[in-house]
């Protein structure tokens, strides 16, 4: 049975492209297969972070007003053969998809892939509102920020407006030291306020922006932290128990180091 | 000419008559029977209609009063008819009415929430609301009359927001961003730390207090 999942944030910045992009990938290097749609028309970025932006034909405005089947526009990944990419418009605007068109999409998509990953725009607005449309499950990414954690929370409200249910978190950009010196949210602030599921917990790490302007996810290599943390996220989402990783606490060292400044 | 003397208004609250304060009382009641004639019929029966008393003596109230039961309809004599234009006064009238005088005659309801209530979200009620769950930051709760959130509460609370001051709020844990109770507003200290005892805020000598309870 197939799953369709929107990842969604409402504030912007928080790494929901990120997510898509290595749960996607997460996905198929277990062998699924997976289609990864970006309906951020006008903005559109998840083909950079898969390096597939020189291979675009057609997109998602094309399918949607049926100018081309959706087979012709979805871009295979160089590397992992079951992973497609479905490009939007960056010409066209939000306004160019209606929910309507998305779940027809989903629908002939659910027949032939296990799981269709919608990366959805920022904002509660028309773009938001057609990306959640077909969606059965909600990823939503968050950063242990006030801000993100209140955007969150209006976007789990719209969610269940919308019927939504199964709605799952998604703490992205820890930054282990910090909330240990009481800087920063911890997770149980997070779940106080937010109040669902956590299934993912991902650090802050210097590989993830060094992984999107190589277009390769950060997932691929898998020694970075941020990658086992997504890859744990992928574990859970084939529904396997994995418990959350601790994050390595500052050594000797490092402090040593950062008191001399170096 | 009737149209002159006596004429019907609405004033957000009810109907009221407005009288021509220079005719006297036998060519007033001849104009009220014309007018009621004329238009009784777009009343429904037992619509309640206030003017002002000034100037009437009891027989004259009485007989007036006789006119409008013979159509049904119910003539009160009220201050309220004089005050329509002054917004203030007129909210008190409707603290009010809300809340007769015997505290147990009072009509209790409550609107009951059994869910998060998440930011952006507004859930208003002219009577008490009971909310399971939490209220989150951004959100709003505005009640007629109080408000009890059984888990924690950060968003903005209004209780007895159409004037009553015998409103209160409570919660498993108390820490909104305002609390504002009938026409007060307190605001919380900038920095909060979390109890974990329930907390009920109320008005005691024109301000809001917060003791914790038991419960």
């Amino acid at each position: 049975m197939s799953q369709v999942i929107v990842v969604t944030s409402g504030k912007g910045g928080v790494g929901k492209t990120t997510t898509t992009a290595n749960i996607g990938v997460g996905l198929a290097m277990r062998g699924k297969s997976v289609v990864l749609i970006d309906t951020d028309t006008g903005l559109r970025n998840l083909d950079l972070l898969l390096g597939l932006e020189n291979r675009i034909m057609y997109d998602l405005v094309d399918v949607t007003e049926g100018r081309v089947p959706y087979k012709k526009a979805l871009v295979r990944h160089k590397k992992f053969e079951t992973l497609f990419l479905l490009p939007t418009s960056q010409v066209k605007d939000k306004s160019s998809i209606n929910p309507a068109q998305l779940i027809v999409l989903c629908n002939e998509l659910r027949k032939e892939y296990d799981y269709i990953i919608i990366d959805c725009p920022a904002g509660i607005e028309q773009g938001f509102q057609t990306a959640i449309a077909a969606a059965d499950t909600a990823l939503v990414v968050t950063m242990p920020e006030i801000s993100a954690v209140r955007d969150a929370d209006k976007i789990i409200g719209e969610l269940g407006r919308a019927d939504k249910d199964n709605i799952k978190l998604i703490v992205n950009r820890i930054r282990p030291q910090m909330v240990e010196k009481g800087d920063m949210l911890d997770m149980n602030d997070i779940n106080d306020i937010l109040s669902i599921s956590c299934i993912g917990q991902v650090p802050d790490d210097e590989m993830v922006v060094t992984a999107t302007n190589k277009g390769e996810p950060v997932i691929v290599s898998g020694s970075s932290l941020a990658g086992k943390a997504y890859t744990n996220i992928v574990g859970r989402i084939c529904g396997e128990e994995i418990p959350f990783m601790e994050f390595p606490k500052e050594g000797f060292f490092a402090r040593l180091k950062r008191a001399f400044g170096m | 000419m009737s149209d002159n003397v006596v004429k019907f208004k609405g004033n957000g609250t009810g109907l009221i008559m407005l009288l021509d304060q220079n005719t006297p009382y036998p060519k007033l009641e001849a104009a009220i029977k014309a007018r009621l004639a004329e238009n009784a019929k777009s009343f429904p029966a037992g619509t309640v209609i206030k003017t002002s008393p000034n100037g009437f003596g009891q027989k004259a109230q009485a007989a007036m009063m006789a006119i409008f039961d013979e159509y049904s309809l119910k003539l009160e004599f009220s201050d309220e008819a004089l005050v329509r234009n002054a917004p203030a006064a007129r909210s008190e009238h409707r603290a009010h009415r809300d809340m007769p005088a015997g505290r147990d005659e009072r009509v209790e309801e409550m609107l009951v929430i059994n869910r998060t209530v998440r930011g952006g979200e507004e859930i208003s009620s002219k009577s008490s609301v009971l909310i399971c769950g939490n209220v989150n930051p951004g959100a709003q709760i505005i009640a007629g009359g109080s408000i009890d959130i059984r888990g924690t509460c950060r968003g903005v609370v209004h209780a007895g927001a159409f004037g009553d001051t015998e409103a209160f709020v409570i919660a498993d844990n108390l820490m909104p961003v305002q609390i504002r109770i009938a026409d007060l507003i307190a605001r919380s200290p900038d920095n909060m730390e979390k109890r974990d005892k329930a907390e009920r805020a109320f008005i005691k000598d024109g301000q809001i207090v917060i003791e914790s309870i038991e419960r």
